[in-house]
C-alpha cells in the first residue's frame, strides 16, 4: 500500500494539469498582493478629517442652541438630546488619533459605533457610512447595521491591548486580516474549484495505461482510498502557493498576529435590540483554525463526491459538472431571511462559504442561528461518511471494475 | 464524409459528457429563473427605494443647506436634491400604478443626471449615481417608451423579458462553458485508439467531421436555452418581442428584444466556432485538455484583469467574448475608456476564425496534427 501511495503521489505531482493549478494559484495570489490589495478601500476608514467635520457641524449646532434647551422641541430637541454624547465620543476619537494613543482610540471608537448604530438603524434622519450605499445595494441598511456592530466589537477587542495596534490593523490590511476578509468572500470558492480540478482525473487517468497498474496487487477499495488521500494532501497543498502572496502582503502592511480579535455574530438566547443578535470576539488563530477544519472536511466531502462520480459515471466532464453543482447549488434556494422558516443548516451545500458561516454573516442574512461550526462539522461529516460507504459498497461489487 | 458524420452522431448521442452538459445547461436556466423569482429582480419599487437611499447618502456628503436656486448652495447639491425628489416621485408612481408619470419623471431624472456630470464636485458623489453610459442608455430607453407608448410595468419573468436577462448572464459564461466543453476535443476519442483505427478515412476528414459535430451540439445547447425557458410562457406569459432595449453597438441605439437576441445568437455562434478551432490548436500544441482549458481561460481573463490592455489592443478578439457587456457599453466606463463596436468585434472574431482555420490546415499538411 505504501508503494502504491508513493506511486500515486509522484504521478499526482508530475501531472501537468496539477502543476498548472498551482501555478495559476500562485499567479492569483501575486496578482492580489500587488494589484488588488493596494487598491482595497475599506468602508470603515480611519480618517481624522471625516471625524472632525462631523464633530464641527454638531458642535456648531450645539453652541447655537445649548444656552436655552427648553425653548426647542421636535427635531432640535432630539438633536440637543443626542448630540452631546455623540460629540464627546467623536472628540475622544479625534484626540486619541492626534496623539497616537491607539488603545484610547479603540475604546472611543467602539463606543462610537454602538452609539451611532442605535440612532442610525431604521432612522429617517441619519445614515451609515456612505460606502454601504454604493449604487444598486438593496440591503444597505442591514449591511450597515452589521458593519457598525462588527466594527464596534472589533475595536472593543483592540482596546484590550493583546496585540500590537497600527492603522493597518484598524483598516484590516495586515496579512492575517486579509486572509480573514478573503475567507469571507471568494477564497473558499477558489480553494474548492482548485480541489475539484486536482481530483477530477485522479481515477480516470488510469484508463490511459491500464497495464502498468495491473502490477500492483491491491484491491480497488484500497486504491480509491489512497487516491482520495493523495488528492486531500494535494488540495491542502494549495495553501503553499497562496501563502507566497500572503508574505508579500505581510511585507507591505505587516503580518498581524494570532491574538487579533475576530467578531462573530451570534443570535443567542437574549436577543439584542432590533431583534438581531450580537457580536462576540474570538482570537484570530482560533478563527483560522476553525476555518481550516471546516475547509478540510469540505475537501474530504468534495473528493469523495468526485471519486464516487468517477467510479459511477466515468467521465471527467461529468465530474466537473457534479462539483460545480455542489458549489453553486445555494442560488436555487438562497433568499434573505429564509433560515427563519427552513432548516438551512441541514443542507451540505450551505457550508460552501466557510468564512461567512464561521463569522456568523450567513446566520445574519439567513435569519438563522444554527449555521455554526458544530453543525457544519456534523453535516459535512455525515455526508462524507455516506459517500465513503457508497464508494466502499461499489468497489466491493465483483462485477465492478475501477478502470 | 456523410457516413463519418453519422457515425460521429451515434457516438455523441450516447456520450456521457454530452448528457451531463445538457443537464448542466438545463439546470443553469432553471436556476436563473428561480434566482430571479427569489431576488425579485426587476421590482421597480425595490429598485427605486435603493436608488433613493443612494441619493440620500450622496446628499449627506454635503452640509445641509437651502436647495432652492436662491439658497446659495452649490449646483451639484441642488441637482442631487432634485434627483432625490424625482426618484421619490417615481416610487410613488409605481405604487399608484401611474406609468405615464413614471416615464415623464424618468426622462426628467435622466436630464438632471446628464447635467450633473458637468458640474464641479461630481467625482465626490459618483459612486452613488449611475455611470454616464448607463444614463445615456436610460434616456434613450425612456424617450423611446414614451414616443411609442410601450407599457412600462412589465413582468421581468415573462418569456421575452427573461431571455434578455438570460442572455445578459450568458455573455460572461458562454465562452467559459464552451472552453470547458471543447477543451478535450482532439483528445477524448484517442483514449480508445483502437476505435479510431477502425475508420478507413483520412485524418483531415476526421478533424473536420469532429469539428462539425461539436458545433452542431453547441447549436443544440442554444436551442435548449430557449426550450428550457418555454415553461415561463405558461407560468408568466409571453411578453413582447418588440419591446425596446437600449444598447451600445458603436452608437447608442434602440433594439427590440428580438434584435438583441439575434445579435447575441450571432455572437454565440461565432464564439462557438472560435472556441472549437482554438481548442484544436491548443490540443495539438499542449497535448493536455486541462492545459488547453487553462490557457483559454487565461486569454479570456487577461483583458479583464488588466483593462488597460483593451485600449492598447482593441482588435484582440478576446475583448469581444462577453457580448452582453459589449452591448451595454461597459468598455466606455473603464478607467481608459474605449469604444468597442459590435460589428468590429464580429469582424475580429471572424478574422481569427479564418486565421486559425489556416493554421489547422497547415498543421494537417505538415503532419503536425496527428493522433494525440
Amino acid at each position: 500500500m505504501w508503494a502504491y501511495f508513493k506511486f500515486e503521489l509522484t504521478q499526482f505531482i508530475r501531472n501537468k494539469k496539477n502543476i498548472a493549478v498551482y501555478v495559476i494559484l500562485l499567479f492569483l495570489a501575486c496578482f492580489y498582493a500587488f494589484e488588488m490589495a493596494p487598491s482595497y478601500k475599506p468602508i470603515e476608514r480611519v480618517d481624522a478629517r471625516e471625524i472632525e467635520s462631523r464633530y464641527l457641524v454638531r458642535e456648531a449646532f450645539l453652541s447655537e442652541f445649548r444656552d436655552n434647551p427648553d425653548r426647542f422641541s421636535g427635531m432640535a430637541g432630539f438633536g440637543l438630546a443626542i448630540y452631546p454624547e455623540w460629540n464627546r465620543l467623536e472628540k475622544d476619537r479625534l484626540d486619541a488619533l492626534n496623539t497616537g494613543d491607539y488603545i484610547k482610540y479603540s475604546e472611543a471608537t467602539s463606543g462610537w459605533y454602538v452609539y451611532s448604530n442605535n440612532f442610525t438603524y431604521n432612522s429617517d434622519f441619519f445614515s451609515y457610512s456612505p460606502g454601504y450605499y454604493s449604487h444598486g445595494n438593496l440591503y444597505a441598511e442591514d449591511d450597515g447595521y452589521y458593519g457598525y456592530l462588527y466594527s464596534a466589537s472589533r475595536y472593543k477587542g483592540y482596546a484590550e491591548g493583546k496585540s500590537e495596534l497600527s492603522l493597518n490593523v484598524f483598516e484590516e490590511r495586515t496579512a492575517l486580516q486579509t486572509v480573514q476578509r478573503l475567507l469571507e468572500s471568494y477564497l473558499p470558492l477558489i480553494l474548492m474549484i482548485g480541489c475539484i480540478f486536482l481530483t477530477v482525473d485522479i481515477v480516470l487517468k488510469d484508463r490511459l495505461n491500464p497495464t502498468i497498474l495491473k502490477g500492483f496487487p491491491i484491491s480497488d477499495w484500497k486504491k480509491v482510498v489512497v487516491k482520495g488521500f493523495v488528492a486531500l494532501i494535494g488540495s491542502i497543498g494549495m495553501v503553499l502557493p497562496l501563502s507566497i502572496g500572503l508574505i508579500f502582503i505581510g511585507i507591505n502592511y505587516g503580518f498581524g498576529d494570532f491574538n487579533l480579535p475576530v467578531p462573530i455574530y451570534t443570535l443567542g438566547e437574549d436577543v439584542a435590540i432590533f431583534l438581531k443578535g450580537d457580536f462576540v470576539n474570538i482570537p484570530m488563530g482560533h478563527y483560522l483554525l476553525e476555518n481550516f477544519m471546516l475547509i478540510a472536511l469540505i475537501f474530504i466531502f468534495l473528493i469523495s463526491l468526485i471519486l464516487l462520480s468517477s467510479m459511477v459515471i466515468k467521465n471527467e466532464f461529468a465530474n466537473l459538472v457534479v462539483g460545480a453543482v455542489f458549489i453553486t447549488n445555494e442560488v436555487f434556494y438562497f433568499k434573505r431571511g429564509i433560515g427563519y422558516w427552513h432548516e438551512v443548516e441541514l443542507y451540505p451545500t450551505n457550508y460552501v462559504q466557510v468564512g461567512q458561516i464561521l463569522s456568523g454573516y450567513r446566520n445574519y442574512i439567513y435569519g438563522s442561528s444554527q449555521l455554526i461550526l458544530n453543525n457544519g462539522l456534523i453535516v459535512m461529516g455525515i455526508s462524507s461518511l455516506v459517500l465513503v460507504v457508497f464508494i466502499f459498497i461499489i468497489s466491493k461489487i465483483k462485477r465492478y471494475k475501477l478502470i | 464524409m456523410w457516413k463519418l458524420l453519422k457515425t460521429n452522431f451515434i457516438i455523441e448521442k450516447t456520450s456521457k459528457k454530452n448528457i451531463f452538459a445538457f443537464l448542466f445547461v438545463a439546470l443553469f436556466v432553471f436556476g436563473l429563473a428561480i434566482y430571479m423569482e427569489n431576488e425579485d429582480v426587476g421590482n421597480l419599487v425595490i429598485k427605486k427605494t435603493s436608488e433613493f437611499q443612494n441619493l440620500e447618502s450622496a446628499v449627506s456628503q454635503f452640509q445641509v443647506m437651502d436647495a432652492t436656486k436662491e439658497g446659495g448652495s452649490s449646483e451639484i447639491y441642488q441637482n442631487i436634491v432634485q434627483q432625490k425628489r424625482l426618484v421619490a416621485l417615481q416610487r410613488a408612481a409605481t405604487n399608484m400604478n401611474r406609468p405615464d408619470m413614471f416615464v415623464d419623471t424618468a426622462i426628467d431624472l435622466a436630464k438632471l443626471r446628464d447635467e450633473a456630470f458637468k458640474l464641479d464636485g461630481y467625482e465626490e458623489v459618483a459612486v452613488y449615481l449611475p455611470t454616464q453610459t448607463q444614463n445615456v442608455l436610460e434616456t434613450l430607453f425612456y424617450d423611446h417608451l414614451k414616443e411609442l407608448e410601450f407599457p412600462i410595468f412589465t413582468d421581468s419573468l415573462s418569456f421575452y423579458q427573461f431571455l434578455i436577462f438570460l442572455f445578459g448572464i450568458l455573455g460572461s459564461v458562454w465562452f467559459v462553458f464552451l472552453a470547458l466543453f471543447t477543451s478535450g476535443i482532439m483528445i477524448d476519442d484517442f483514449r480508445h485508439t483502437s476505435l479510431i483505427k477502425g475508420y478507413p478515412i483520412p485524418f483531415d476528414q476526421y478533424v473536420t467531421a469532429k469539428g462539425i459535430s461539436t458545433m452542431l451540439i453547441i447549436v443544440v445547447f442554444i436551442l435548449e436555452l430557449f426550450l428550457c425557458s418555454l415553461p415561463l410562457i405558461y407560468l408568466r406569459g409571453l411578453g413582447d418581442a418588440s419591446y425596446p432595449i437600449a444598447v451600445f453597438d458603436g452608437n447608442y441605439e434602440i433594439y427590440s428584444i428580438a434584435q438583441y437576441i439575434g445579435v447575441c445568437l450571432l455572437y454565440m455562434f461565432c464564439i462557438g466556432i472560435f472556441v472549437i478551432l482554438l481548442s484544436i490548436i491548443l490540443n495539438v500544441l499542449l497535448k493536455n485538455m486541462y492545459l488547453t482549458l487553462f490557457v483559454q481561460l487565461f486569454l479570456y481573463a487577461f483583458p479583464i484583469l488588466y483593462p488597460r490592455i483593451i485600449s492598447l489592443l482593441p482588435f484582440n478578439p478576446f475583448n469581444y467574448m462577453n457580448f452582453a457587456n459589449l452591448l451595454s457599453g461597459k468598455s466606455l466606463d473603464l478607467p481608459h475608456p474605449v469604444e468597442l463596436d459590435i460589428t468590429f468585434g464580429l469582424l475580429s472574431i471572424v478574422i481569427s476564425i479564418v486565421l486559425m482555420g489556416i493554421v489547422i490546415k497547415l498543421f494537417l499538411t505538415t503532419g503536425k496534427l496527428r493522433r494525440v
